[in-house]
């Protein structure tokens, strides 16, 4: 699955480090996969924040209060 | 992709963490628990801790007269919730970094990550910092749903903003990346009440600016990390059984 795109990768890059940082990487056959990816990684990193920086819960509040402070989340 | 995202997010989250965590130990923490001092002089409460839990009473069921809500006890076991919330918080935002360069069209390598990293930085930490300062605990602070409101849209604001700008780049997309990145700070984020803190002000001036760097490492490290680590387990998965 990602040979092809290494092999074309190394084909290009032997004389000198080319970094092609605006290449899209959906050339595969995965890039069904990337919008699930997203969503998927999207969906989990919010629901971690909600429960690090934003969660009511008073245990939870207290737990996380001094990374709270710090990373300048709203609290109490 | 889906496993290779989850895994550099974890790798890069634990990474941040790992560093950051040490950075609020010896940085943040200590002006925080010398504010709580304050905090607690000021309320005239003997438990030290607990004007933290009354300082919610307003927006919670907890009757006054509750028994004390569970908290971390002093030292170690406050580090180490710390140290937790810290790995939370950076696998979320790993998670959000890894989703937007992906969602953005992006490979992401280590300069990518950084360039996405520093965007995250100026949209969660600077822009609502510009409007809600970092503070100690004591400070006094508008109603806490009405922050967390303004710091939400604001983040969101500002991460389209810099989106449109940055990756759009049309005129019309500038034009209105622009409106969206000052927006929030025309509206005004909402003001605290004027009242007399004991908290000395060199106190809260160095939390600010030390919140701040240690924001600005710890997103440094999330995009570094993600970005290599998302390389490195596309090296690990194309290889296999090479490396034997």
């Amino acid at each position: 699955m990602m040979t092809s795109r290494i092999a074309a990768g190394g084909a290009a890059g032997d004389t000198m480090m080319t970094t092609s940082t605006l290449a899209p990487v959906a050339t595969g056959t995965r890039a069904a996969e990337r919008p699930v990816a997203v969503a998927l990684a999207a969906f989990l990193g919010l629901g971690l924040l909600f429960m690090a920086g934003f969660s009511p819960a008073i245990a939870l509040h207290n737990a996380a209060h001094d990374f709270r402070h710090t990373q300048n989340f709203p609290c109490h | 992709m889906i496993i290779r995202l989850l895994s550099a997010a974890l790798a890069a989250g634990f990474l941040a963490a790992v560093v950051v965590t040490g950075l609020e130990l010896t940085l943040t923490s200590p002006l925080i628990v010398a504010a709580e001092r304050y905090e607690n002089h000021e309320t005239h409460q003997a438990q030290r801790g607990l004007p933290i839990v009354l300082a919610h009473a307003g927006h919670d069921h907890a009757a006054p007269d509750a028994a004390p809500e569970w908290q971390p006890g002093e030292g170690l076991p406050r580090m180490t919730f710390t140290a937790l919330a810290t790995l939370v918080g950076a696998v979320g935002y790993a998670l959000l970094l890894g989703a937007a360069i992906l969602a953005c069209g992006r490979e992401p390598t280590r300069q990518v990550g950084v360039a996405f990293a520093i965007a995250g930085f100026a949209s969660v930490a600077l822009a609502p910092g510009l409007g809600l300062p970092p503070e100690l605990p004591g400070s006094e602070a508008a109603p806490l749903a009405t922050r967390q409101a303004w710091w939400v849209m604001t983040a969101a604001a500002t991460g389209m903003g810099l989106y449109l700008i940055a990756i759009r780049r049309s005129l019309i997309a500038i034009l209105g990346g622009l409106v969206l990145i000052i927006a929030p700070h025309v509206a005004g984020a909402p003001q605290a009440p004027e009242a007399a803190s004991e908290l000395p002000a060199a106190l809260a001036a160095q939390f600010a600016a030390r919140s701040l760097a240690i924001s600005f490492v710890f997103w440094l490290l999330i995009g570094l990390g993600f970005g290599w680590a998302w390389q490195a387990f596309a090296r690990g998965t194309t290889r296999g059984t090479a490396h034997a």
